[in-house]
């Protein structure tokens, strides 16, 4: 297992540098340059676009930018500068990584929590009304876009005279040392976004489990437990829903890089302070070390998501070989 | 007896002078302004996180209204007539030349830290920031003037003196620059002895929030990244109001950072910001749920600054047949008929704009001169027989008129997709010009692209807004025949940076707007220059470079918990009324 492990960690730094030059290529493929915001600006004559333009490298042959990127990663571990901020991209990212972190992990745990049972639940019973009305539900809220609830849960607490419309602290909060109350306030304010993003995971987490657990319910091995004379209750946890959880385990890995890109749109409209909004400038206005460094991050969370899910599929179930 | 009062006064204006001498900010009763009272924290939201604390190291408009609370200029605006004031310099001589301009500094202003500010940090901030070609938010291109720079020079600690190669009357208006401290940037700067681009590192986000350091009504006070700015207090701020109270009155000044501008709404009106700036759009909404009794006013004003659209056809269009109809003035004219400017006020702003001026905003008293009638009325049967007369007069099945070598008169209109005026306007365009024969195609960019793409030379008609600026010598490089941004005619642009443009390849009107910004740009009578700006104005109006479409009002919503509320401009450097706003 060691060494399947580590060939796989071997194998993902050519697929990393892969992807890595592929970005590249197509960020300088989009038109216009991380100067354009600057035209406009009285200011700027062309004097300082040029020496702008010398100042971040921007002159040399792309093929020397990408190489002297990738050798600063190499060789320093650094992954350039921020056009925009003048400052390493690493200590911005690592500004941002606790709430993207803290967020994704919530939802996803509690999208889980309550998915999981739900699917079983709608399977066990597929044509009794409460699971009908679940997956009515299911549907919907597979069909509504996660920043459409934002709206809506926003103008619900509007119009109830609430104050929590975004972020995750009010305003005299935000910077204040950790208290009781300030747990209180983030409580108050983080239950409109696990609506909104886990929402979505949810329904579809729910239609998985659902699937996969008819699945397994008319397999033989469960009338063979069943006919064992076992209970019920012994067969569905212990037999069927231990391999009906299997195709979501490799689910959890994919679902990695939504830490980053996930929820763009609801972050923005939600106003957290998350790396989904910071990717989504930097891909605007061209800071390419920034969006590089994002999109090879978030590559690298496919990679390592889809290993950590094979270990723990091999660790779940007792039919995967590693060889 | 007249001699004795004469004697006491000389004498108490000279003590006044030899103590510190703060700024008494009166004469904004006509604004509503009353004396306040000390105390509370005023909210204000924030488009997105500043990408630096260092003015001139990223141009930022974030990053802007943080400094502008942080930092003065030598002078600033009135608040009630945009006419220049004395800030950090109290006072100031221009020779009879027009050639050297000499400041008097305010004495006994202290930085934010307690330094005492002199005239040293007025010249190490013109010579290692504004001048600093390296410096990515400098204004070199301002202290060359004729290919001769700029002498700065330090008379004694509270004077200063700048030596111009040749007159520059728009000079004084430029010199809102925020003074930067240079006990806390010279190591940084070309003086300390470093690289002259070094000093684009300063102050990065996460720098200690006691290094920035300004003579501004407030200072930083933390900055939780990506989610607000808290400045605080001054204690050394140089103004007081009438009655001598120390302003701002303000303690605290949060800045909330909301990216979204619904967003920013749902918390103004949840009450998590007390002010904010809003545009035509959203009033409907938040002038009902004022009249429905919301704790805030909606309050609407003429606008000076700002930025007016218009459309734009390419002189250089890559179809010939294009450029040609494109240059010639009949065609622009005759279009200009085509364009609906009361139903696009009406129901693009809501009605809250008016008629543009031509490269001046009509509430310029100093410059505007009125061009209403020029603009002409909205006409269809006029405009199409006025392209019939062109002799644009075939039509093909679809109705196209044909162009003279047969090909339908069809282009491409470019427009930013990601803004709420833009695609409505495009769109009345689309339809008024279709009626006439002239078929339209949309092709939507991203607004922050426009530029890039006008000047790149690859669009056919442009719809874009440039601003306005209190005097037109601000924003020649848009209105001179041949500048930088005079994209729509980019032949006499010159072939490199540096060479003068090329007068062979402009119509004879756009020479003498040639001629008119380069004569008026070093004529020092106001007089003058007023008369020179208005031949400009007028031969813009009846030659359209571009053709104006509206001049959007200023509206913002401001809670009521809040006095003394007068417009806040955005980033204007030498132009902030929040040092005089006070919680009830």
């Amino acid at each position: 297992m060691l060494t399947y492990a580590l060939r796989r960690i071997l194998g993902m730094i050519p697929t990393l540098l892969l992807i890595s030059a592929v970005c590249f290529l197509v960020i300088n493929l989009q038109p216009g340059s991380f100067l354009d915001q600057y035209l406009e600006d009285p200011r700027v004559t062309k004097e300082t676009v040029t020496a702008i333009t010398r100042q971040l490298g921007l002159d040399q042959p792309a093929w020397v930018q990408y190489l002297t990127w990738v050798k600063g990663i190499v060789l320093h571990g650094d992954f350039g500068f921020s056009f925009a901020n003048g400052r390493p991209v690493s200590s911005l990212i690592w500004e941002r990584l606790g709430w993207t972190v803290f967020l994704a992990l919530l939802t996803l745990i509690v999208s889980w929590v309550i998915a999981i049972p739900l699917g079983i639940y709608t399977a066990i019973n597929r044509y009794g009304p409460a699971a009908t009305v679940a997956n009515f539900l299911g549907y919907v809220s597979l069909a509504t876009p996660d920043f459409l609830v934002a709206l809506l849960l926003i103008a619900l607490v509007l119009n109830t005279g609430g104050s929590n419309v975004g972020g995750l602290f009010s305003p005299d909060f935000i910077g204040a040392p950790w208290s009781g109350a300030k747990v209180l306030d983030l409580l108050n304010h983080l239950w409109i976004p696990m609506i909104a993003i886990g929402l979505e995971g949810v329904a579809g987490l729910m239609r998985q489990m659902r699937a996969s657990t008819l699945d397994v319910i008319n397999q033989d091995y469960i009338r063979t437990a069943r006919s064992k004379g076992l209970s019920e209750r012994r067969v569905l946890w212990r037999h069927a829903v231990r391999n009906a959880v299997n195709p979501l385990i490799s689910l959890a890995g994919l679902s990695l890089p939504s830490l980053i890109s996930g929820t763009i749109i609801a972050s923005i409209v939600l106003n957290l302070p998350t790396i989904g909004p910071f990717l989504y400038d930097s891909l605007l206005n061209k800071d390419q070390y920034v969006a590089m460094t994002l999109l090879l991050f978030s590559a690298l969370l496919l990679l390592v998501g889809n290993l950590l899910a094979d270990l723990a599929l091999a660790w779940a179930d007792p039919r995967v070989r590693f060889e | 007896m007249l001699k004795r009062t004469t004697l006491a006064l000389v004498s108490l204006t000279l003590l006044g002078g030899a103590l510190a001498a703060p700024k008494k900010v009166t004469g904004y009763g006509p604004l509503g302004v009353v004396n306040g009272k000390a105390g509370g924290t005023y909210t204000l939201a924030l488009g997105d996180s500043p990408q630096s604390l260092f003015y001139y190291g990223v141009i930022d408009n974030n990053l802007g209204l943080l400094s502008q609370q942080m930092f003065d200029g030598l002078v600033e605006f009135n608040f009630a007539n945009y006419k220049i004031e004395p800030a950090l310099a109290e006072s100031w001589t221009i020779s009879p030349d027009g050639k050297v301009y000499t400041f008097k500094l305010r004495q006994g202003v202290k930085w934010s830290d307690g330094e005492t500010f002199n005239a040293d940090d007025v010249i190490f901030t013109y010579k290692n920031l504004i001048s600093n070609p390296e410096a990515r938010a400098g204004d070199a291109g301002n202290f060359k003037l004729g290919g001769q720079p700029v002498e700065f020079s330090k008379v004694d600690d509270y004077t200063v003196r700048f030596t111009l190669p040749r007159p520059a009357p728009a000079f004084l208006l430029q010199q809102r620059y925020f003074i930067m401290p240079q006990h806390k940037l010279a190591k940084l700067s070309i003086d300390g002895g470093a690289k002259p681009a070094d000093i684009n590192g300063a102050w990065p986000t996460n720098v200690a929030p006691t290094e920035v350091v300004g003579t501004g009504p407030f200072k930083l006070q933390s900055y939780t990244a990506g989610q607000k700015v808290t400045l605080v207090r001054n204690p050394n701020y140089w103004k007081v109001d009438a009655a001598g109270t120390k302003l701002p009155y303000l303690n605290q000044l949060d800045f909330l950072i909301i990216r979204d501008p619904q967003a920013q709404v749902a918390q103004f009106l949840a009450g998590n910001i007390d002010q904010l700036n809003i545009s035509g759009a959203q009033f409907p909404d938040l002038k009902q749920k004022e009249v429905a009794g919301g704790a805030f006013k909606v309050n609407r004003f003429t606008a000076l600054f700002g930025s007016p659209p218009f459309v734009a056809y390419n002189f250089d269009a890559k179809d010939p047949a294009l450029a040609k109809v494109f240059s010639d003035v009949r065609f622009r004219r005759a279009m200009q008929s085509a364009v609906n400017r009361e139903r696009i006020i009406d129901t693009v702003y809501n009605g809250l704009a008016s008629l543009p001026g031509h490269g001046v905003a009509p509430a310029n008293k100093a410059f505007y001169t009125n061009t209403t009638r020029q603009l002409g009325s909205f006409d269809l049967a006029a405009a199409g027989a006025a392209l019939d007369a062109l002799g644009l007069n075939r039509k093909n099945a679809a109705g196209t008129r044909l162009l003279p070598g047969g090909k339908p008169l069809e282009f491409d209109l470019t427009y930013g997709t990601d803004s709420a005026v833009y695609p409505p306007i495009a769109t009345i365009l689309q339809s008024d010009f279709g009626k006439i024969g002239v078929k339209v195609n949309l092709k939507g960019i991203l607004s922050s692209k426009l530029l890039s793409t006008g000047q790149s030379g690859d669009w056919e008609m442009i719809l874009h807004a440039f601003g306005d600026q209190p005097d037109p010598e601000l924003r020649r490089p848009i209105w001179q025949p041949g500048g930088a941004l005079y994209y729509w005619h980019r032949a006499p642009q010159p072939t490199k940076d540096g060479e003068s443009a090329n007068t062979a390849k402009m119509q004879p009107w756009e020479k003498e707007i040639y001629t008119i910004f380069d004569t008026a740009a070093i004529t020092p009578s106001a007089s003058a220059r007023k008369a020179l700006y208005t031949r400009w104005q007028l031969l813009f109006a009846q030659n359209l470079p571009v053709t104006p479409i509206a001049k959007p009002e200023n509206i913002g919503v401001i809670s009521n918990k809040f006095g003394n509320y007068v417009y806040n401009l955005g980033v204007i450097p030498g132009y902030n009324p929040v040092p005089l706003i006070f919680q009830k």
